[in-house]
């Protein structure tokens, strides 16, 4: 026998009438869309703190230390609650030592990440022979944009020339941004009416 | 007293109530859907080179599926991750799927993992697995290059990782032969930035297309063997796959409001331009 979230009520029904109690608003504010979205908004804070709870605190924590005797968890649990303790004045400046953990950790994974990860190899891929008019576009491009970013020197006479031409290679990459974040806007109703009238009414194929 | 004086056509154009635009754009969407127009979907340069990286793997390799996307972008994520299940199920590759999102991304992977696997008749445990999610990517990422337990000691269904046969050949990334991302955020620059660049594992990405523009720079500097873009992409895919689905069901769609966003833009620009040209210059 299904289980009850796999039965057409909580499968079909359910996600069909908070779409359309969402698009409601598209014709004008109403009590429909109000309770949508609160709904959204309450079970979105109880699922998260559920899943935190079990996916951290139970199966990082307690299930390590209970189980294999993995005490040493002790001493990230504690950091954490560490956090918490801003909301008592006397002690709040023990808040720091968590958030330093945090923030020179992240710092040192986000310098990795971007230099060796993202600004060398793409610095790389822009050293390109210019025997390819694909190739050339990219290195005029790149070229032009940065010195339209160079704004220690008045963009007047060759430099604004160039200036401006980094200016119209950013204007076709918002260009095609727009497009493509149109397609996505487009994407997202397309999946909404293919749910309506193909998964829930069967009205279509 | 109402001004009754009759407006001009091109007045008329530039102050369309919005909500006959919804209603046009509404028609758009579902008259293809009773009525297919099957136009064709040409395959892209990052999507064939994607297929191909994916068809090259060695049958039984084991490959990473991330699901990094939240349940509002469904309707583009979930056929990429559809599709990229059929076509690794199909060359008998093992699955370890894992969520960065913690929004109902395990949860989505556990149905879909399911769902295609069970199209295949795989088994939980020994041919795919859903690892489930954890918080902060970035040391999720990292972490697991080192020990996947550390990261996760049980997967999404609470079973320790040394009791799951698949997971007892996975200790770290050493034994993984290709990434398949399907992503709707920035946790796409972290694989590519942090275990692409660090561990040199292969990878492709199916994005969102709002997110294609930037992501197309990482397979112009060779971070990714290729890519999905949005819808598009993945109904390409399903071409190559010749298993049409979702994606290229709903490109007819796609294109009817493409056009009709067109012409709004040329209407909206005549109507502007032409009504400056009225105005008499002070």
């Amino acid at each position: 026998m299904d289980s009850i979230w796999t039965q057409p009520f909580f499968y079909f029904f359910l996600p069909a009438f908070f779409t359309l109690a969402v698009y409601s608003l598209l014709f004008k504010d109403n009590p429909w869309f109000k309770f949508a979205e609160h709904v959204f908004a309450g079970l979105s804070a109880g699922y998260y703190a559920g899943l935190i709870f079990t996916s951290v605190i139970k199966q990082q924590m307690f299930v390590p230390m209970l189980s294999s005797g993995r005490w040493d968890m002790l001493i990230p649990g504690a950091l954490g609650c560490l956090l918490f303790v801003r909301f008592f004045p006397r002690i709040r400046w023990l808040t720091r030592i968590p958030l330093a953990f945090v923030i020179g950790t992240t710092a040192g994974i986000m310098f990795l990440q971007q230099l060796h990860g993202l600004i060398l190899p793409q610095l790389q891929s822009t050293l390109l022979p210019l025997n390819d008019l694909s190739n050339i576009i990219i290195v005029v491009g790149v070229l032009t944009t940065l010195v339209y970013f160079y704004f220690s020197k008045p963009h007047t006479g060759a430099l604004g020339g160039v200036a401006k031409a980094g200016m119209w290679f950013i204007m076709v990459a918002f260009g095609a941004h727009f497009g493509y974040t149109v397609m996505a806007r487009v994407s997202l109703l397309i999946g909404r009416m293919q749910f309506l009238f193909v998964d829930w009414l069967h009205w279509a194929q | 007293m109402a001004d009754e004086t009759p407006k001009s056509f091109l007045a008329r154009i530039q102050n369309i109530d919005r909500r006959v635009l919804y209603a046009l754009i509404f028609v758009s969407v579902i008259v293809p859907l009773f009525l297919p127009l099957k136009l064709p979907v040409p395959v892209t340069p990052e999507t064939q080179n994607f297929f191909d990286a994916v068809e090259a793997l060695p049958d039984s390799s084991i490959v990473m599926l991330p699901f990094d996307f939240w349940p509002s972008t469904l309707a583009e994520t979930e056929p990429m991750a559809v599709v990229g299940l059929r076509h690794l199920f199909r060359k008998n590759c093992y699955v370890v799927g894992l969520s960065n999102v913690g929004m109902g991304g395990p949860t989505i992977a556990d149905r879909l993992l399911d769902s295609i696997g069970g199209e295949f008749h795989k088994t939980y445990g020994v041919d795919y697995v859903n690892l489930g999610y954890k918080p902060d990517y970035r040391a999720v990422m990292l972490g697991m290059g080192t020990r996947i337990s550390d990261i996760f000691p049980t997967d999404y269904r609470d079973t320790p990782l040394e009791e799951l046969p698949l997971m007892r050949r996975v200790p770290n990334y050493d034994s993984v032969a290709f990434i398949f991302i399907v992503s709707d955020n920035v946790a796409v620059d972290y694989w590519v930035g942090l275990v692409n660049a660090r561990f040199g594992i292969p990878m492709g990405a199916g994005v969102t297309a709002v997110m294609a523009p930037k992501s197309l720079s990482f397979v112009q500097a060779n971070q990714l063997v290729g890519l999905l873009g949005g819808m598009k992409g993945c109904a390409e895919y399903e071409n190559l796959l010749e298993r049409p689905a979702r994606a290229i069901r709903g490109m007819d769609s796609q294109s009817m409001i493409h056009l009709l966003i067109v012409v709004f833009i040329i209407m909206g620009n005549v109507g502007y331009f032409a009504s400056k040209r009225r105005v008499p210059r002070s």
